[in-house]
């Protein structure tokens, strides 16, 4: 038998190892994790929904995996691609405070001047890590303290921009298109009389929006 | 391939890199650093690296590293949802007038549902956790649960800022699972009324009816 109170132990270890000293990342890990049971939610709730029709359920569970899978890629890519960016901008110096910049002008990375701080023409910013140099120990706390802010900041602005930006527009129009599917299949009317302007009647769209459990917005 | 697309994968491809030293490719790892290059580049001047000068400024960035727990991150996306959600609804031409009309008043319904539950439910789990993950000198001598109180306590040793991490990671991770069965208990039916109340009060003559049924 497992013996129940190391997998604990290792559990809780995973998680503050992982997670402890970056929040970016776990905010990431359970927003991703938070859109798949959101999803997964919304597909168990039609699957044991007795109302629908089979041939329905035939039609909706695809239908809102797709939504599903669209939602979490989004996220995924968007957001992990916007905290990348802001965490490169501060693990490699691009970004930084005036005492980190005093750290690397000291090790050589940096050249003052008299309106800031700049580099060499040839030094690649995409090759270097703060968090390699030999003397990193001086300026750590400094440093992972702006930088899991920096991280953060880019892991809420890269979620904006997916949860509330990119994702509402494609699934705007994913949806349309699925409305005028449907309801021509419904109807059993021929897909170019429902197209703009004629449009959905209101109650046609509450029936559809009513066999949907929920979907949407983030709801975990 | 658009470029955005080309630019996501492959910065994503250098955060996987980062996360777990996964790797797609060489080829792969060139492309991306590549673009990576490209992309720092074009931020700011060489000349003048940008710095973060002003004190308060420094001073927010660390309090957001240290003190945003996922709840908080929840609010400001419902926030930032409320001011950017309906206006796209608004201008979705794809579907008519009054279904538009009726997809705000939905969108807005779950945006209000979903944050307040969202928020709610992830601040009393995050608050759940750090009750049983007190160190031992926090733990009060007349405290209920005495001894269950340092049983979410790593093994490993972290600082301050690890730990409370720890906690708000621990206290998502619960929210997660709370969450799946509140999505059904609370959100859908919040969903649904006020759904129906910003449909009912914002249907064309809706104030007509009222003051009429007023007036009689």
């Amino acid at each position: 038998m497992p013996n129940l109170n190391r997998i604990f132990t290792a559990f809780k270890d995973t998680v503050a190892t992982k997670f402890g000293p970056n929040p970016a990342k776990m905010l990431i890990y359970t927003g991703v994790l938070g859109w798949f049971l959101s999803s997964a939610a919304q597909v168990m709730a039609i699957a044991v929904n007795d109302k629908i029709p089979k041939e329905q359920k035939m039609f909706l569970i695809p239908q809102e995996i797709g939504d599903g899978a669209i939602n979490v890629l989004s996220f995924f890519l968007v957001t992990s691609s916007i905290k990348a960016l802001a965490s490169k901008l501060a693990s490699s110096g691009k970004l930084a405070t005036p005492k980190i910049r005093q750290f690397l002008t000291d090790s050589g990375i940096n050249i003052k001047t008299k309106n800031g701080w700049k580099v060499l023409k040839d030094f690649d910013f995409s090759k270097f890590n703060i968090k390699n140099m030999t003397n990193f120990d001086q300026i750590k706390p400094e440093y992972e303290s702006f930088k899991n802010g920096v991280d953060v900041i880019g892991m809420t602005v890269g979620s904006i921009l997916s949860c509330n930006i990119i994702t509402p527009i494609l699934r705007n129009k994913y949806a349309a298109e699925r409305q005028q599917k449907t309801l021509a299949s419904l109807n059993k009317i021929d897909q170019e009389k429902v197209n703009y302007p004629k449009g959905i009647s209101i109650d046609v769209y509450k029936k559809l929006a009513a066999m949907k459990y929920s979907s949407g917005n983030l709801k975990i | 391939m658009s470029v955005f697309t080309y630019l996501g994968r492959n910065m994503a491809s250098v955060s996987l890199n980062s996360i777990g030293n996964f790797s797609f490719s060489r080829t792969y790892d060139k492309i991306g650093r590549k673009i990576t290059r490209a992309v720092l580049n074009s931020i700011g001047s060489r000349e003048h690296l940008p710095t973060v000068s002003n004190p308060k400024t420094i001073r927010a960035i660390d309090w957001i590293g240290k003190k945003l727990s996922s709840a908080e991150n929840r609010l400001i996306l419902g926030a930032s949802a409320l001011l950017s959600q309906p206006f796209i609804d608004a201008s979705n031409k794809e579907v008519d007038s009054e279904t538009r009309r009726y997809s705000i008043c939905r969108t807005v319904a779950k945006i209000i549902a979903g944050t307040l539950t969202g928020y709610t439910i992830r601040k009393l789990c995050i608050k759940s956790i750090d009750a049983f993950t007190k160190l031992p000198l926090e733990v009060k001598p007349d405290a209920k649960f005495k001894n269950l109180r340092q049983m979410l306590l790593p093994s490993i040793k972290c600082t301050t800022d690890e730990l409370s991490q720890y906690k708000n990671s621990l206290g998502t991770l619960l929210a997660l699972g709370v969450m799946v069965f509140t999505n059904f208990i609370i959100d859908a039916p919040l969903t649904k009324y006020l759904t129906n109340v910003f449909a009912g009060s914002s249907k064309p003559g809706a104030k007509k009816e009222v003051e009429n049924a007023k007036s009689k």
